[in-house]
């Protein structure tokens, strides 16, 4: 028997396998479970109403929101600066630059924690970073930020201190009363990253 | 898991130390299947010694196998693989210039240099040729360079082009090798050259 047939019986059947065959689309995670536990059990992802609202005033660049709730409920109320990445879109291609960059801090929310938490999980086991998530989501952002309550006379300093912050920072950022803030909030501006060039891939050649 | 420096299981050295040991490699095989010999690359245009066509066509398909089965088993993503991206004009031209000088000079730059290393004297001057070409394209690049950046295609894949999978696309390929393989021991056996 010749080369020829003999490379053809090997060839042409591993050919016709991986015709027949899926192929595989899955995207490797790049944390072991258990390391992802670690970093859960930590909470290193949480980032308080408190600092986001300060990030806000102070108009830090860094800051990028992310409402991961679906499009009806951004166009209703989203915080100031925020971009749409609804859960369900959150692994199409066109967002994976905003969600794998190294520039911006990203905070996810949503009207509670529990979508924002399962958006950062995700990004984080692809091995993204800089993402995280704004604690209690938007309903601890109402309580806290947008209609303070004043703590009881009997409350340390730092309560008072925070109280005057969370004052200040309503005023500053329209609250007293979602409705009226969702109104006078800027529409969220073009997010101004760049489109970052593709992760480093093997380049080759003859 | 791959691609390896992709992933940083090696580092940018190693990946260099590699393609030095890979790139000896090649000139070897290159050399010890006759590669060296100008009258190999110019047959395969007189049609009396389709080996270049063979050789080259078994590692692409080889290749592509390994590289699908790989992404079956998870072992490589395969969109991190790096897709030179498709200028439609400078593929075309540049195509034909290359082919031009493969059948005038009888090397393609590879093989040149294989040949060069065992001494072949034609082949310094096909390299010298190829200096020559490098210089002039360079420094008269703003005359062709609305050429050389025409109808940039991105990076596709001829079968998303045809929107077949991967895999159908693959097997599609492996027949159309051994097709042309036949094809080419053919037109051996119609255009022998009874001196080489």
């Amino acid at each position: 028997m010749n080369m020829r047939l003999k490379l053809a019986m090997a060839i042409i059947p591993l050919g016709i396998i991986i015709a027949a065959v899926p192929e595989n689309t899955t995207r490797p995670y790049k944390l072991t479970a258990p390391q992802l536990l670690d970093e859960v059990k930590e909470g290193i992802q949480f980032v308080s109403t408190d600092e986001v609202a300060d990030m806000l005033i102070q108009k830090d660049p860094s800051l990028q929101l992310i409402d991961v709730r679906d499009k009806d409920s951004y166009d209703k109320f989203h915080l100031p600066g925020a971009i749409n990445i609804p859960l369900a879109d959150l692994l199409s291609v066109e967002n994976e630059d905003y969600l794998n960059q190294d520039v911006k801090m990203n905070v996810f929310y949503s009207n509670g924690t529990t979508s924002s938490n399962e958006a950062w999980m995700i990004t984080r086991q692809l091995g993204y970073i800089n993402n995280y998530v704004m604690q209690g989501g938007l309903n601890h952002y109402a309580e806290t930020i947008m209609n303070p309550s004043a703590p009881a006379s009997t409350s340390p300093d730092d309560e008072f201190a925070r109280y005057d912050f969370r004052k200040g920072a309503s005023a500053a950022l329209g609250g007293g009363n979602l409705n009226a803030a969702a109104e006078d909030a800027p529409s969220a501006p073009k997010p101004t990253i760049k489109k970052r060039a593709k992760k480093k891939r093997v380049a080759g050649g003859c | 898991m791959g691609p390896l420096i992709v992933y940083e299981y090696i580092s940018e050295n190693t990946n260099l130390l590699m393609a030095f040991i890979i790139g000896i490699a090649f000139g070897f095989v290159l050399e010890r299947s006759g590669f060296s010999s100008s009258r190999k690359l110019a047959g395969m245009f007189y049609g009396y010694d389709t080996t270049v066509l063979k050789v080259f066509f078994t590692a692409a398909i080889v290749a592509m196998l390994g590289l699908l089965f790989f992404s079956l088993f998870g072992w490589i993503d395969l969109s991190l693989i790096y897709i030179n991206p498709t200028f439609l004009w400078s593929a075309i031209v540049g195509g034909a210039i290359m082919g031009a000088g493969f059948i005038l000079g009888g090397f393609c730059p590879g093989t040149a240099f294989c040949a060069l290393s065992i001494g072949k004297l034609d082949a310094l001057t096909f390299i010298g040729g190829l200096v020559i070409g490098v210089v002039i394209f360079t420094e008269g690049f703003p005359l062709w360079e609305e050429l050389f950046y025409a109808e940039n295609m991105g990076t596709p894949t001829i079968n998303n082009l045809l929107g077949l999978s991967r895999g159908a696309f693959g097997l599609i390929l492996i027949l159309a090798a051994f097709g042309m393989f036949f094809i080419g021991e053919w037109a051996e056996r119609k255009f022998p050259r009874e001196e080489y």
